[in-house]
């Protein structure tokens, strides 16, 4: 029950994000809001099979990907939106703490290959680092910057958070404790769910003229 | 035992011969045709394989391997069309279509040949519905491909993003159609009714567009 009332709440905060990001990009036609919006599409898209697959027979996906290439299709968008955003100038910038994010991930998927799959790790794995890395970098040079660059920062903030719920959420999935609320993994997704959120405001604090 | 290669070349020779006949303005029509359900045999071959590797059950092939396998089969011959020949958006729009109608009819043909062909009002709302949803899966990748490739910046993670549309597409309808009682009905009416929405929203773009035009003037 737990289980699907996670998917659920996650599903519908998902597609809120993703109806609001398309109504922003409709107004703005910002390059960034067409990513965002197909961000949370994906991810909504993902979520609903997932919930559908739960809602219907009681457990969830066990043998192939087709939430996991949904995820994987929106993690996809998220660095192409950090990539998008990002100016010529942070683009050459590096900063030794952008090693944090292999030194975090890497260790952590070998842990997942021992649980899962190699080949779908490699992906979801892989993304997710690019991601945290450009992350910290577009974090450390906006707090450097003055004015409205400096409002970058939370867009980065907000995908660094997200990264990180993901992989203590995946962490916590290869214990499982119980289907109940006594399991951390439905918590970190609770919490998940409200970082997804958060990236809409924090795009809109970073490209507002 | 289906003997699905015997089936297929037994379809095949008679259209082959028809493309032969009716000469070169016809062959893409053919082609196109015949490509759908090579892909369509291809799939049943990869499902088949993933299924022993995974040791799944009928219930996950169809609702979670064979969105996936078919999906990206289907894909192939047409970015093959568009990779190689460079056509034009109109040609794009009729390949998707052919390819999605021949897949979903070499599926059907599969499916009477295992579950006999004895309930019409059954095979009636499935055909359509299996129709309608293969050339809904297509045309979100291969009309999507076409906007996105036009964009250099959206090239790859657009073509992850179409693709995974059109695969969870395909598994949520397996899915409920797997469950059975009324979600079926559901599920074989959801994209019927996607195409007729998709229809009307497109030829309200087409009319705007052309009274803006007729504004202009």
């Amino acid at each position: 029950m737990v289980e699907l009332i996670d998917n659920v709440s996650q599903f519908f905060v998902s597609m809120v994000a993703a109806i609001s990001a398309s109504i922003h990009y409709y107004k703005s036609r910002k390059q960034v809001y067409f990513l965002l919006t197909c961000f949370y599409g994906t991810f909504s898209i993902g979520g609903l099979y997932w919930m559908l697959y739960i809602l219907l027979f009681g457990y969830s996906p066990q043998v192939f990907y087709v939430s996991e290439l949904a995820w994987i299709a929106s993690f996809m968008f998220l660095l192409t939106l950090e990539i998008t955003i990002s100016s010529s100038e942070e683009r050459k910038f590096k900063h030794p703490a952008m090693w944090l994010a292999p030194l975090f991930c890497i260790p952590q998927f070998f842990l997942y290959i021992t649980h899962g799959e190699i080949i779908n790790n490699i992906f979801i794995c892989g993304i997710t680092m690019v991601v945290a890395i450009y992350a910290i970098r577009g974090l450390i040079f906006a707090r450097r910057q003055k004015g409205r660059l400096r409002d970058m920062q939370y867009l980065y903030m907000s995908a660094l958070v997200f990264i990180f719920l993901e992989y203590l959420l995946w962490t916590s999935s290869c214990f499982w404790i119980s289907d109940t609320l006594t399991n951390p993994y439905f918590w970190l997704d609770f919490l998940l769910t409200g970082a997804l959120f958060v990236i809409l405001p924090a795009t809109r604090k970073a490209v507002r003229p | 035992m289906t003997y699905i290669e015997n089936i297929f070349v037994c379809i095949v020779a008679p259209l082959l011969v028809a493309m032969i006949c009716m000469g070169k303005r016809y062959y893409r029509f053919f082609i196109f045709s015949i490509a759908g359900m090579g892909a369509c045999i291809l799939s049943a071959y990869i499902n088949t394989f993933f299924a022993r590797i995974y040791n799944a059950d009928l219930f996950n092939i169809t609702t979670e391997i064979a969105p996936v396998v078919e999906e990206i089969i289907k894909l192939l011959p047409l970015l093959f069309f568009l990779l190689i020949f460079e056509p034009k958006p109109k040609e794009i729009e009729s390949a998707v279509l052919i390819l999605a109608t021949s897949f979903a009819t070499f599926e059907n043909i599969c499916y009477l040949t295992q579950n006999g062909a004895a309930e019409l009002p059954f095979l009636l709302i499935r055909g359509f519905g299996t129709g309608a949803m293969h050339v809904i899966g297509g045309a979100i990748t291969g009309c999507g491909l076409v906007y996105i490739w036009k964009r250099g910046w959206l090239k790859i993670a657009g073509t992850a993003g179409l693709l995974c549309a059109a695969i969870n597409f395909h598994a949520i309808y397996n899915l409920l159609i797997a469950h059975g009682s009324i979600t079926q009905y559901i599920a074989y009416s959801t994209p019927i009714f996607v195409l007729i929405v998709g229809f009307m929203v497109r030829r309200l773009i087409r009319t705007k567009q052309f009274s803006s035009i007729k504004l202009e003037i």
